[in-house]
């Protein structure tokens, strides 16, 4: 058949037959589950049209779930960001040896894909009231005036508790900043040579080559890649889980909660909670979008 | 001279600090993992685990919905992708968009979105073991969907596929000789690649297997942690070993390759 | 006293050395060009007067002051990249006050010299677009300007023009020319392009594999080239092996053929000696007071303004080149073919 002689309707709807198969499994299972949870906000438990689910946000421990989900998120991408950077930076700028910058770079590969309940164990094993750090920390003692023993540094004398907003933090370091180094290492690739030494040789300092070019210049690959870590942190659920048993109230917990039914009330209320995950998400990304352009004037042509 | 030999302290500073966060915890899993028996080494809280009949049921669970939908994915994305290559070029950045999406909807968010709609009325896919197993495979795909298109993005796109196809055709190839015979084979690795990324991550999986009640591993560990001290460790330590080699495979796989497709992000 | 000195200057990469004892001294307003293929030095050389590479031993000198270890950005040395280097997130106009606005200069005092440096490239009208919105001749004019704004002792060009269409080329070559007279600022100006080493400078540095091959102006480098290396590296060159017959006289034969040349040549390395003529120094027939060859035309190649004669003499390939005139009658290939050329236009190598 030659194609040229085909009905040019034919000939589209033709092009399209190969994608079907794709779309549709993506509308089933992705997209038509998504805009169910949209419109099973906005509905009563009969099924009508309502905004009372969105009460829901005025109560305390809901709004609370938020702050807390918020604090985390946004600790953990900005100290994971940073330390990814920093990270990054001795890979791809730091005079380092080779050996150091293969591990670091191997490691970040895998230890960004480590998450979940397996690394709320590792914690748990090495900074938990019996974990590994834990007990040589504990052990650190010396005889007092009294001569009984003190041992000053034991973590959980001090405050510290791995079952905590502190936990989480630490422990999603540890899948934050690998992603960090995996998403910012091509940016900072990007930078040339040339640009570093064209700065040095208008008798600029280090200091101001990173302020006035760099930086900038790096600035909207970092922000979309703490963007990714915001969202990563944002959406965990199962180290939260493991670690605390569901005692610190994430948002994420508490869908969850919903989900098994253990939460009493309209389960509609569910619908509102999880719709209210994806608007902060849409605002954090739209905020990028809006950020990145007025930031990288330069990047349209 | 001066300059030379200067050591770059700050880079030092950083790389031994993420090497400390990277090993300490893996250290001290290991350590506690091998400290079940009192007052000396040993590999009992392994055997505990390997002879537990929940941890094998799981285990095997998890094998087999892994392979399941893995090999779905595969077959779902191949001939997609290549598809848009070939003729609807335009539509790979939309495609690449939707595919993003479960790295933007909370995981969670979206399970919860998945049951609330299929286990009610007329789907009613959690009724029986088998329909929710539908579900939990549909499920996999879909969080696996960044990874796989991904690695399959980044192997099209090292190969020139229409001149591929056109050198095929003009050979007397049909489509499914150029799919199986050309296009197959030229992206093993990027299809391996993808394949071993996504079956690390549901073997990992905790939320599918655990809000749809179905006996994966994640939900199993989760099971373990609450009431063992020592177990968890070896569990941990054998979570991370399936991630170790199947991600150690795909470097294997893809040497002097960018290594950048690794997590697909 | 020379106003810009290297002496002696080393530079070794992991034992291997890529710039062996490099002396040179330049005047204040002289532009100077290093020519050679890649790899030759001539990069690192201008890098270690950047400061971007220390030398490995040797000393270099600005107006008496010694640099040698002194960083970049305490040396006042503009330097114009390959690549032009502009910052892609700032404008043509903070691109070219960036070293000013560094070291803290008032803000009037900067615009006031980038609209100066803008006149200067004539792109007065560009000062607030970004480098993508550049073409690639614009933004090489930017470079220069950025380089030239903080006022350097030394400017240095790393073939600025490379990536450029040989029409800009040419272009931006008398443009950098003219802003270089304007200011009289000694320059250093790497290439691997003879012919704009040779229309540019006061002098050239032609270097091999880490070595000066001969420094020299324009027409000495051309016209006297003192190796083989320069010769082969620097124009067309006809090497034809020849014996001496009559060395006080200065007759030499290539096969049967006598050739008499006029210049002083040190007859002492016989084995060695060749016997160097440019292509454009042939003509063609026959002549009583100059040096004939006869041979056989073996290739006729039409080159537009030049048409290039390869003739086989004595079973060396010899080319010819004569200018296109319409009076040219064109030998045929095969011919017997006799040429001629003046006794000081050969010299031997």
């Amino acid at each position: 058949m030659n194609p040229s002689r085909r009905n040019p309707l034919i000939s589209m709807l033709w092009d399209w037959i190969g994608v079907v198969p794709f779309f549709v499994f993506i509308t089933a299972f992705l997209i038509f589950p998504s805009l169910n949870l949209f419109s099973g906000a906005f509905k009563d438990a009969n099924g009508n049209f309502t905004f009372t689910n969105l009460n829901f946000f005025t109560d305390s421990y809901v709004i609370k779930s938020y702050i807390t989900s918020l604090q985390v998120s946004v600790i953990t991408s900005v100290v994971g960001g940073i330390f990814g950077f920093m990270v990054a930076y001795a890979i791809v700028l730091g005079r380092t040896p080779r050996w150091m910058r293969n591990i670091l770079t191997t490691f970040s590969g895998l230890a960004a894909n480590f998450g979940g309940v397996p690394l709320a164990f590792s914690f748990i094993a090495t900074l938990g009231r019996t974990g590994f750090i834990t007990a040589i920390l504990k052990n650190i003692c010396y005889n007092g005036a009294d001569g009984s023993a003190v041992c000053p540094f034991n973590p959980y004398d001090n405050g510290f508790n791995l079952y905590s907003l502190l936990g989480i933090v630490l422990a999603y370091t540890y899948f934050q900043f690998p992603l960090m180094v995996l998403t910012i290492t091509p940016a900072l690739q990007g930078l040339k040579r040339d640009w570093r030494e064209a700065s040095e040789n208008l008798g600029a300092s280090s200091t101001y080559y990173w302020m006035n070019v760099a930086l900038p210049i790096l600035w909207p690959s970092i922000l979309g890649a703490m963007i990714l870590l915001f969202g990563s942190a944002f959406g965990a659920f199962a180290t939260a889980q493991a670690l605390t048993g569901g005692s610190l109230a994430l948002v994420t917990i508490l869908i969850g909660q919903q989900i098994r039914g253990d939460v009493l009330g309209n389960p509609n209320e569910g619908y509102a909670l999880a719709l209210g995950m994806v608007v902060i998400m849409a605002f954090t990304i739209a905020g990028y979008t809006l950020l990145k352009r007025r930031t990288a004037r330069w990047l349209k042509v | 001279m001066k300059k030379l030999f200067k050591i770059d302290v700050w880079a030092w500073f950083w790389g031994i600090l993420a090497l400390l966060y990277f090993f300490l915890p893996m250290y001290g899993t290991l350590d506690f993992s091998l400290r079940m028996q009192k007052g000396q080494i040993s590999f009992l809280a392994y055997q505990t685990v390997l002879a537990d009949p929940q941890f094998m049921e799981s285990f095997r669970y998890s094998v087999i919905m892994g392979l399941i939908s893995v090999s779905l994915s595969v077959i779902l994305f191949v001939p997609t992708v290549y598809w848009i290559y070939l003729k609807l070029p335009n539509l790979r950045p939309v495609m690449e968009a939707i595919t993003l999406l479960p790295f933007i909807i909370p995981v969670i968010v979206y399970v919860f979105g998945l049951i609330r709609t299929f286990s009610g009325p007329p789907f009613e896919l959690t009724l029986t073991p088998f329909k929710t197993d539908i579900l939990i495979t549909a499920g996999y795909i879909v969080l696996s969907m960044p990874f796989m298109f991904r690695a399959i993005d980044v192997g099209m796109r090292a190969i020139d596929v229409r001149t591929l196809t056109e050198a095929a055709q003009s050979l007397g190839s049909n489509w499914f000789q150029v799919l199986f015979d050309v296009i197959f084979p030229n992206l093993r690795v990027a299809i391996l690649s993808g394949a071993l990324i996504s079956f690390a991550l549901v073997m990992g999986e905790l939320i599918l297997g655990d809000f749809l009640v179905r006996p994966a591993l994640g939900p199993y560990m989760v099971l373990v942690g609450r009431d063992h001290a020592y177990e968890p460790a070896a569990l941990a330590i054998i979570s991370y070993a399936l991630t170790w080699v199947c991600l150690g495979l795909i470097m294997y796989f893809s040497r002097g390759k960018n290594t950048q497709q690794l997590t697909g992000r | 006293m020379s106003f810009l000195k290297l002496t002696n200057v080393y530079k070794l990469f992991t034992e291997i050395p890529a710039v062996e004892d490099f002396n040179l001294e330049a005047e204040q307003g002289e532009f100077i060009s290093f020519l050679g293929p890649s790899g030759c030095g001539k990069t690192t050389t201008l890098r270690m007067v950047a400061g971007f590479e220390m030398p490995s031993s040797g000393q270099i000198t600005i107006s008496g002051k010694d640099l040698t270890y002194v960083p970049p950005n305490k040396r006042n040395v503009g330097m114009v990249f390959q690549s032009y280097a502009l910052f892609p997130n700032m404008t043509v106009a903070e691109n070219i006050g960036y070293g000013l606005k560094a070291s803290g200069k008032p803000k009037a005092e900067i615009k006031q010299r980038v609209e100066e440096m803008l006149e200067l490239i004539h792109l007065g009208n560009l000062g607030a677009r970004f480098p993508s919105q550049l073409s690639g001749g614009q933004q090489q004019r930017v470079a220069l300007a950025r380089a030239l704004a903080i006022r350097p002792q030394v400017l240095l060009l790393d073939e600025p023009l490379s990536a450029l269409d040989a029409k800009i080329r040419v272009e931006l070559r008398q443009e950098i020319r003219r802003i270089q007279q304007q200011l009289g600022i000694t320059t250093i100006y790497v290439t691997h392009d003879q012919e704009e080493a040779l229309s540019l400078s006061d002098r050239v540095v032609v270097m091999s594999q880490g070595r000066i091959e001969q420094v020299g102006t324009p027409a000495e480098i051309y016209t006297t080239p003192s190796t083989e290396f320069v010769a082969r590296f620097v124009g067309q060159i006809n090497l034809l092996p020849i014996h001496v017959v009559d060395q006080p006289a200065g007759l030499v034969k290539v096969g049967q053929q006598p050739v008499r040349t006029s210049r002083s040549v040190n007859y002492s390395d016989e084995k060695a000696l060749r016997l160097a003529i440019r292509p454009e120094e042939l003509n063609p027939g026959h002549r009583e007071d100059a040096n004939n060859l006869t041979g056989v035309v073996e290739t006729v190649t039409y080159l537009g303004s030049i048409v290039r004669i390869r003739v086989l003499i004595e079973g060396n390939s010899v080319l010819m080149d004569l200018f296109n005139e319409r009076r040219l009658r064109l030998p045929a290939v095969g011919e017997s073919f006799e040429l001629n050329f003046d006794t000081d236009a050969c010299w031997l190598l």
